[in-house]
């Protein structure tokens, strides 16, 4: 038989095996095509131009995935070469020579690559219109996606997959090479743990993992606090810690716990125990590594999406926070707008604000690590802001004497440098003194951002307030807006913002500070434009980092499902057997679901936890909010692992129905 | 009263051109209380019969009836428990789980019972005292013998009590001394407890502590001998003999 005739009758035999890792390869090509042709796409091009630094963003975007291509298609191949341990040793055993065994599969490979990447290119094209338009509705951007098929693309894939290739020959050969006929037959057979005595060492293994992950998590927490000192040096420490306890929880604890359960029943197992216990006892040796991976990769995709994601949603709520109204002019520049809006018959509300300055002492407010930062010089300016102003907003508050609340204080400020009511405040102007008693600090945006300059405000009595106002007639200190006024559309529809947003720069009302000879002027933006600014800025990385948090969290997940294939697979004969001796395929079913919420809920849950850290160590460098973001982003995850536990569970159930 | 009632059963392996016709009209009928041997030449269908006659495999064509129950129509799920609950098995690869010890594996079948502890570690001791292997309970499979395998194989299948036990070739892998010592055993739980026993050998000295055992050639029962009142050493001659005229390789199973 003819080589060429002999590779093609044992792709037919095999064509189950062949089927996952082509898949893979498929996988794999689409996600990367997709991503070098979406980068070299003119519209993609002329959208993103606004953030200087998309191109090179979409470059080392393009690395990582290659790092993710790479490492899920060589996980694929280890996989595959190992189902197939046998149908190799076989050829041996029949007298073909190492060399020949070696060609066989090398011209196996080549097919498959070829095959893969053509039908791989052809999806890529498709799904990069996708993930264009979706790029596109991220920057608010109107364009039609054309999607030409990109010669730079095609090239490129074809040298990274070319690359690749030659690894996995390479990779291949040596196996074959190193690999005696009795190692290969028994390939298939897993490392057995099992722990006869009560040991200490697994415990103190365990108990060590669990206390560096702990230690991690405590670090995490600090890190962007005056306790760090080397940032740089913290972030590896956390990094090490975390991901060696996860390693040494997966490797002794997880082991050690269920044998210790599995001793207590003393031999007499129910059949959870035998479905899910033994056999995930029985493979955790081999498994701790993959495990460990998967659940690491798990947290860095999940921490770099729900970041990604936290910079996106902030886009239009740090908008919202830069910008606390539709349109926002100061001293009574609001007039000429108004007057437009009155006059074009558009319905709308407006908030009017007067402010006034004060000083304080910093060192009166702040902790000594955060004191540290102002070298000295503690003295700052307050926004004022009367009561009777600030119940437009919140019409429930009340003050008594002496009291004062503080408004707009927010974001990254109030997490580096938390204010905890009740606390002193003595206001200064001059030589006066107000001593007021902070009742409550909330971060609910007032003033446009442009106005405070990232002060917080305190909203004071009106007697204080008038007060204060007297004295800066007297003697101006601090800021030199008087007055500011937010204007909110009501029941606007498109067209009407786009209408109002030409008459508030017509009108002027937009300038926050002109210069007498009028050569500097300074101009607040609409909410709207606002929004837009942001997410331009931001659309490309978000989007970027979304598609690797994607192709992250594609490639664990198959690598999971395909892991749970080949034990599935293994496990046939048992189930085989314990139909036969009587227990129905629903029965196994529900054991092999426990074992599946092992396999997905625990990599899921300590990933979960990871990135939770991760996160909220800061998130607050990202943007203004981290709650809805998380969980959204978590839920996603939990939703994507359910599905791959689904399909991992269906399989199962076939490989059980067919096992009698 | 007749425990197990087979008619006509045929079984055809493949389809079409490749079909290959390996039981070819079965009839039978087991007493309760009886301990019936099946013997034949290797390929023969065997284990094939034993398969379709305890419910593991289907029948191509004509029915079983097993305590009054026909287990053609029976539901997958109502098959699986009436297996666990009547049936005991003995299997000729031992079909033991790689991931359970030994003791795990023979408690597997009361996994889902409501049988106390205490009972079930009681009727464990007793079997593995009988059968030799108190002392490998918290091995695993890869760490025993092929005989100490089966013998764990039976403990397995009679730890739940069957009122019909199906043994494929249990003395194969064993010893004449450890064969004699299980074949006793299974005697011993056909007259004490009245269990029916249905094993295929193609041993004549196991054979012979059957109280009738079948011939099976080309699908087809070709003889059947009861041993009455013989004693156990003519009842040997007899099938011996027997043996002889069916004619064909004797060696495996
Ligand atoms: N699952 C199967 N598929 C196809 N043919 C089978 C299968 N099982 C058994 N056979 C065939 O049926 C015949 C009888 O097999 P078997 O019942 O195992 O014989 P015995 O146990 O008497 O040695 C053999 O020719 C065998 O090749
Ligand atoms: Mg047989």
């Amino acid at each position: 038989m003819k080589l060429s005739q002999l590779v093609f009758k044992s792709m037919q035999k095999n064509m189950r095996h062949y089927y996952l890792y082509f898949f893979a390869l498929i996988f794999s090509v689409t996600l990367f095509f997709s991503f070098v042709t979406l980068q070299y796409n003119e519209s993609i091009i002329a959208a993103t131009k606004v953030s200087g630094t998309a191109s090179s963003g979409f470059e080392a975007a393009s690395y990582m995935l290659y790092f993710i291509v790479l490492f899920f298609v060589l996980y694929a191949n280890h996989l595959f070469i190992k189902r197939r341990s046998k149908e190799i040793g076989l050829y041996q055993l029949i007298g073909m020579t190492k060399g020949l065994v070696t060609r066989l599969i090398a011209f196996e490979n080549i097919l498959l690559f070829i095959g893969a990447v053509s039908i791989g290119m052809v999806l890529g094209l498709l799904s990069s219109r996708l993930f264009a338009m979706i790029l596109l509705k991220l920057l608010q951007f109107d364009a039609v996606v054309t999607m030409t098929f990109s010669k730079v693309a095609v090239v490129n894939t074809l040298m990274v997959f070319g690359v690749l290739l030659v690894i996995i020959l390479v990779q291949m050969a040596f196996m074959v090479r190193k690999t005696t006929l009795l190692s290969l037959f028994n390939a298939s057979k897993q490392a057995d743990e099992r722990v006869k005595s009560f040991s200490v060492f697994p415990m103190m293994m365990g108990a060590i993992g669990l206390g560096l992950i702990i230690y991690g998590y405590y670090r995490s927490t600090v890190l962007f606090t005056g306790q760090t000192t080397n940032l740089f040096l913290s972030m590896v420490i956390i990094l090490a810690t975390t991901i060696g306890g996860t390693y040494l929880v997966f490797r002794f604890s997880v082991a050690f716990l269920l044998n210790l359960f599995r001793l207590t029943k003393k031999g007499h197992l129910n059949l959870t125990d035998v479905l899910a216990l033994t056999p995930i006892m029985h493979r955790m040796k081999g498994n701790a590594k993959s495990l460990t991976l998967i659940t690491v990769l798990t947290a860095v995709s999940l921490a770099i999406t729900t970041l990604s994601y936290i910079s996106y949603y902030s886009a239009s709520s740090s908008a919202e926070d830069e910008m606390p109204a539709d349109y926002i002019a100061v001293d009574g520049r609001e007039e000429p707008f108004i007057q437009a809006l009155k006059q074009e018959g558009i319905a709308f509300e407006q908030k009017t604000f007067r402010l006034t300055s004060a000083q304080f002492d910093l060192a009166t407010i702040f902790s000594g690590d955060v004191i540290g930062m102002f070298q000295g010089n503690t003295l700052s300016d307050a926004l004022i802001i009367p009561l009777s102003d600030y119940h437009q907003l919140n019409s429930k508050v009340q003050l008594n004497k002496g009291e004062a609340i503080i408004t707009g204080f927010s974001g990254f400020q109030s997490n580096i440098m938390p204010i905890e009511a009740p606390i002193d405040l003595t206001l200064l102007h001059q030589e006066s003194e107000i001593p007021l008693r902070i009742k409550e600090v909330n971060d609910t945006a007032v003033l446009a951002w442009r106005v405070t300059a990232g002060g917080f405000i305190v909203v004071v009595e009106d007697s204080v307030f008038n007060q204060l106002q007297r004295l800066n007639s007297e003697y101006a200190i601090g800021y030199s807006t008087q007055e500011q006024t937010s204007i909110n559309l009501t029941n606007a529809d498109e067209e009407t913002y786009k209408q109002v947003e030409k008459l508030y720069k017509q009108t002027g009302a937009n300038v926050l500070f002109k210069s007498h000879e009028g050569s500097t002027v300074n101009k607040l933006s609409s909410q709207r434009s606002t929004v837009e600014y942001n997410l331009n800025l931001f659309g490309t990385t978000i989007f970027t980092t979304a598609f690797l948090g994607l192709a992250f969290l594609l490639a664990t997940g198959s690598i999971l499902y395909f892991k749970q294939m080949s034990e599935a697979d293994e496990e046939a004969e048992s189930y085989r057997i314990l139909r036969k001796i009587g227990f129905t395929q629903d029965e196994l079913l529900k054991g092999i679901m426990m074992k599946q919420l092992f396999n997905f809920g625990v990599p899921l849950l300590i990933g979960l936890l990871h990135s939770y850290f991760a996160v909220r160590s800061g998130w607050f460098l990202f943007g203004t909010e981290m709650t809805t973001p998380l969980l959204i982003t978590m839920t996603l995850y939990i939703v994507m692992y359910i599905v791959f536990a689904s399909l991992t569970i269906s399989y199962y159930k076939k490989i059980i129905k067919q096992a009698l | 009263m007749s425990i197990l009632i087979a008619r006509k059963v045929r079984k055809t392996y493949g389809k079409r051109s490749l079909a290959q016709e390996v039981l070819k009209g079965i009839d039978l009928e087991v007493e309760k209380g009886e301990f019936v041997g099946i013997m034949g030449p290797s390929g023969s269908g065997k284990t094939t019969l034993l398969n379709v006659l305890c419910s593991i495999d289907q029948v191509t064509d004509g029915f079983v009836e097993i305590n009054g129950q026909k287990l053609q129509g029976m539901k997958e799920r109502t098959l699986a428990k009436f297996r666990r609950d009547e049936l005991g098995f003995i299997f000729q690869d031992y079909n033991l789980l790689d991931t359970l010890t030994v003791k795990e594996n023979i408690l597997l079948p009361l996994s889902l019972s409501t049988i106390p502890k205490a009972a079930a570690e009681k009727r464990l001791q007793d079997l593995v005292s009988i059968l030799g292997i108190s002392d490998i309970l918290s091995k695993y499979p890869n760490e025993i013998s092929g005989g100490q395998k089966q013998r764990t194989s039976a403990a397995r299948a009679l730890i739940s009590n069957p009122s019909l036990v199906f043994a494929d070739e249990p003395t194969g892998a064993l010893d004449s001394k450890t064969a004699t010592a299980l074949l006793d055993n299974l005697s011993e739980i056909n007259k004490a407890k009245n269990a029916t026993i249905m094993m295929v050998t193609h041993d004549a000295v196991a054979a012979s502590f059957c109280s009738r055992v079948l011939f099976l050639k080309d699908g087809q029962i070709y003889t059947e001998l009861y041993k009455g009142d013989k004693s156990r050493t003519e009842f040997f001659q007899q099938i011996l003999n027997t043996q002889s005229v069916l004619g064909g390789e004797q060696g495996e199973a």
